[in-house]
């Protein structure tokens, strides 16, 4: 919001048809660190990253400390958490090997769902996810996870088999080998982080235009008169994407989730 | 042409080729869903599954839009 009224004085309404700042991501920055330890900056994303971090492991610590044949409220929710992504994502989608990539899967929905619910925590009101690095950096994460398990189950078979693939006639082969030797090391982990990253790009970027526009004509209502009223259509209409953003952050995490999970089961079984 | 003219037409054009990336994805996505919806209410039992299916559908069917964000962003 700081940097959407800066990005807003910077520009001259009356000779400018469309006010905007050259790249969309300089709406995400916070050029102001907090501190700063020799070359890095440590500021509110990095912060959030942090908090994200201890929140996930609270929310473990506290609801598996003392498990009972009863669980209290909390310990439900978190063994509930835990057991759909055991059962649901790791063992229904990989199979019975599912077992040994839980904790990784667990990690990651965990930390994904806090990441992309600050986007609708009222005092934070910003995804981290929002920032590249983050997707990027957990896409690779599944890259680097399901190659390794590639090689590790099927040798060197495993590329052979997706540039020359048996089950395709022969003359075909070397195109369907093409397609998806890119797709399968190039554009899975690609289109993983864009995913996330354009999906609460937009929804902060919606969110805020909405939100921001419709307090602003509202709140200059001694300026402008009865033509204040305007900004309560976006307030309301900025307040139902509010409602569904919660829904594209919680289904966002599981998404990405779910896609690693598949990506590491077509290493584990690459025949189907 | 200017060069200001030229560098506005080519976000212009950017984003009339990010509209365009939107589309085929935009119907293969109602395509799924509505498959998935119709197979579900025939056969509720396998609800559970059939959402799981339909989730990995509309992501592998993003993939080309996304692309096109991708695109839109780099020109």
């Amino acid at each position: 919001m700081e940097q959407l009224i800066l990005a807003s004085g910077a520009c001259d309404p009356a000779a400018d048809i469309i006010c905007k700042p050259e790249n969309v991501n300089e709406l995400f920055e916070f050029t102001h660190p907090l501190f700063s330890i020799g070359p890095f900056d440590f500021t509110r994303t990095v912060f959030l990253t942090f908090l994200a971090m201890v929140i996930v492991l609270a929310f473990l610590y506290f609801g598996l400390r003392k498990t009972r044949v009863v669980p209290s409220r909390f310990g439900v929710l978190v063994e509930s958490a835990v057991g759909f992504v055991r059962d649901d994502i790791a063992k229904g989608v990989i199979g019975p090997e599912g077992g040994r990539y839980v904790p990784y899967l667990l990690a990651m929905f965990l930390f994904l769902l806090v990441a992309n619910l600050f986007e609708v925590t009222p005092g934070i009101n910003f995804p981290i996810t929002s920032r590249m690095a983050i997707p990027v950096f957990l896409s690779l994460l599944t890259w680097v996870i399901f190659v390794v398990v590639g090689f590790f189950k099927n040798g060197f078979r495993y590329v052979l088999d997706i540039i020359w693939p048996k089950s395709v006639p022969i003359g075909l082969r070397w195109l369907v080998g093409i397609i998806e030797l890119v797709s399968t090391f190039l554009l899975r982990p690609l289109t993983l982080a864009v995913r996330l990253f354009a999906n609460m790009v937009a929804g902060h970027l919606m969110l805020t235009l909405l939100l921001v526009s419709g307090w602003v004509f509202m709140s200059s209502v001694g300026d402008i008169g009865a033509r204040s009223i305007i900004g309560l259509p976006w307030f309301v209409f900025g307040l139902g994407i509010y409602l569904f953003e919660i829904v594209v952050a919680v289904l966002q995490a599981y998404i990405f989730t779910l896609l690693s999970a598949v990506y590491i089961q077509s290493s584990v079984h690459p025949e189907h | 042409m200017t060069p200001e003219a030229a560098d506005a037409l080519k976000g212009a054009i950017a984003l009339v080729g990010y509209g365009l990336a939107a589309v085929g994805p935009g119907i293969g996505i109602g395509i799924v869903v509505g498959n998935a919806i119709q197979a579900m209410a025939r056969q509720p039992e396998m609800a559970g599954q059939s959402r799981t299916t339909m989730f990995l559908g509309i992501a592998f069917t993003e993939a080309l839009a996304l692309i096109g964000f991708v695109l839109f962003f780099i020109a």
